[in-house]
């Protein structure tokens, strides 16, 4: 089962979490200073001596040469987040470990030689810090690192530099980013240095009302002084999301109800399905799974369902080409196929 | 509050321009944002990621306001992998771990404004150092501050007691009151 796949959770406001490290080597150009025959040496390498990443722990990885893969599959690969954007358009050597379920990650040859990544949809940083420090001391015991005394781990990025860590919290908000004060409270979590961005694009274009909340600066502070303001900042966010949520379901809680069931019959029958279309509706049953407003006999992850219903996460899913329309029709045939029944 | 140029997206960015002493403030999506030109600021919108050309959009400043530095700038290059200060002010991008070295007097202070501090107090690579402390170490320590001194102590400390090294934590503990009893008598 992907980490993402995971039903464990109870479609809380709480999405996701996920931590990264951004690492290179010591006696080596960063990436944009190198030609592509020294990435693809340097990334050869890589992949030889840590072959074996997961013999410590027990989990199975697999080794893809990202820019040898059909454009689709590495859309789909930054559609779920396994790596960046830059990574998925780099034409030079881009190489990836990745675990069986995905949560794992290392990739070669994007900003830095090495980023190191673990994500879960149950949003323990401590835990997800952890992974990934051990991961980091099993890369460094073979790879020595470029570090600075004053400047911490070295990146391409100066808003990467000392320890290198992003942390993410991936929040659903949909009520209170209607709201007026949604503006009000990012400004005032950007004041702590916490940027807020929609997970899917900008503004009315976030289909799906979810939110990554991350730090910006990466320097001066400890790791864990990192993720316990990020987590505080985010459970800020989130506790506001409940606040207007509980008094939304107060007022109008027929109402909600009402959107839920709908979101639901249109999901389960529809024969077309746009993008912006699932996205809201899958929005509206996650509020409604959970506050109870309605009941599947399964559990559902909706968060899951909404990763793997973006276009190239789609088409990978076929062979060859495919058109918009039939786009829409897969989308509705597998959203039909994994909805769980209702509970009556 | 909508982009007022497209009137389509999201405000994301104000802009507040003041000319001779008049101010106007804009709200603008960062597309419209990119499109438009904010001279010297424009740097901050390119690409997918404002942030991470926010250092050159500060740097760019400078550059703007003293247009003689740039040709000095083009000639600070790091000897490593030939990046001049300029290239670094443009793409917002190191090309080495010697840059951070070549750069460092140039850069701290903005460095400061654009993540607050200028000091790595976090976790320190557990493998690969010993050497470099045996031949960089003397060098180092000449360049620091007491206070820098005292923050790397600090982390070494921090990582002693999480790895449990308790004979090392100790060895640290006590170079760290040394440091501060020496550091209350020098003020």
């Amino acid at each position: 089962m992907k980490w993402y796949e995971n039903t464990d959770g109870r479609n809380d406001v709480f999405a996701a979490g996920r931590v990264r490290l951004a690492r290179n080597l010591k006696s080596c150009p960063f990436p944009n200073r190198m030609s592509p025959e020294e990435i693809k040496n340097l990334n050869g390498l890589l992949k030889s001596r840590l072959s074996d990443l997961g013999e410590a722990d027990g989990t199975a990885y697999r080794y893809y040469a990202v820019n040898e893969l059909p454009d689709k599959e590495r859309k789909a690969l930054w559609e779920r987040r396994v790596i960046n954007e830059t990574l998925a358009g780099r034409k030079t050597s881009t190489g990836l470990y990745l675990s069986d379920d995905e949560s794992m990650s290392l990739s070669f040859g994007g900003d830095d030689h090495i980023r190191i990544q673990c994500m879960s949809t149950d949003v323990n940083l401590d835990q997800l810090w952890n992974e990934c420090r051990r991961m980091d001391d099993r890369v460094n015991s073979r790879f020595p690192y470029a570090f600075h005394e004053k400047y911490g781990y070295l990146t391409a990025f100066p808003t990467n530099m000392g320890t290198g860590l992003r942390v993410s919290v991936i929040l659903h908000l949909p009520f209170l980013s209607m709201g007026k004060q949604f503006r009000k409270l990012i400004t005032e979590v950007g004041r702590f240095g916490i940027r807020v961005k929609g997970m899917f694009g900008e503004g009315p274009e976030n289909y799906g009302n979810l939110y990554e909340i991350s730090n910006q600066k990466t320097l001066g502070q400890t790791e864990e002084e990192i993720i316990s303001l990020v987590y505080r900042m985010a459970s800020h966010l989130a506790a506001n999301e409940r606040k207007v949520r509980s008094l939304a379901l107060r007022e109008n809680r027929v109402v909600l109800t009402d959107e839920a069931y709908k979101s639901y019959g249109v999901l389960k029958y529809a024969r077309q399905m746009s993008l912006k279309e699932a996205m809201t509706f899958l929005s509206q049953i996650r509020v409604g799974l959970c506050e109870g407003l309605l009941q599947t006999k399964e559990p559902l992850n909706v968060f899951g369902c909404m990763l793997e219903r973006q276009p190239a996460s789609l088409m990978v899913r076929r062979l060859g080409e495919i058109s918009p329309e039939e786009l829409n029709i897969l989308r509705a045939e597998t959203i039909r196929d994994s909805l769980p029944e209702l509970v009556c | 509050m909508l982009c007022e140029r497209c009137g389509v997206r999201e405000a994301n960015i104000r802009y507040i321009e003041v000319v001779n002493g008049v101010k106007t403030e804009h709200h603008l999506c960062s597309e419209c944002a990119r499109e438009m030109d904010f001279s010297e600021y424009s740097a901050v919108f390119d690409g997918d990621d404002p942030i991470g050309k926010l250092l050159s959009g500060i740097l760019g400043v400078q550059l703007a306001v003293h247009p003689k530095k740039e040709e000095e700038w083009d000639r600070i290059r790091c000897p490593v992998c030939h990046t001049s200060y300029s290239e670094f002010v443009e793409n917002s991008r190191f090309g080495c771990a010697q840059c951070y070295e070549v750069f460092d007097l140039l850069m701290q202070e903005n460095v400061k404004k654009l993540q607050g501090s200028d000091m790595h107090t976090g976790k320190r690579p557990k493998f690969g150092r010993p050497e470099a402390r045996a031949s960089e170490g003397a060098v180092e320590k000449a360049e620091l501050t007491r206070e820098e001194e005292l923050k790397i102590l600090q982390s070494k400390l921090r990582d002693a007691v999480s790895e449990e090294e308790f004979e090392e934590a100790a060895k640290y503990r006590d170079a760290i009151r040394t440091l501060k009893e020496r550091m209350g008598a020098g003020s």
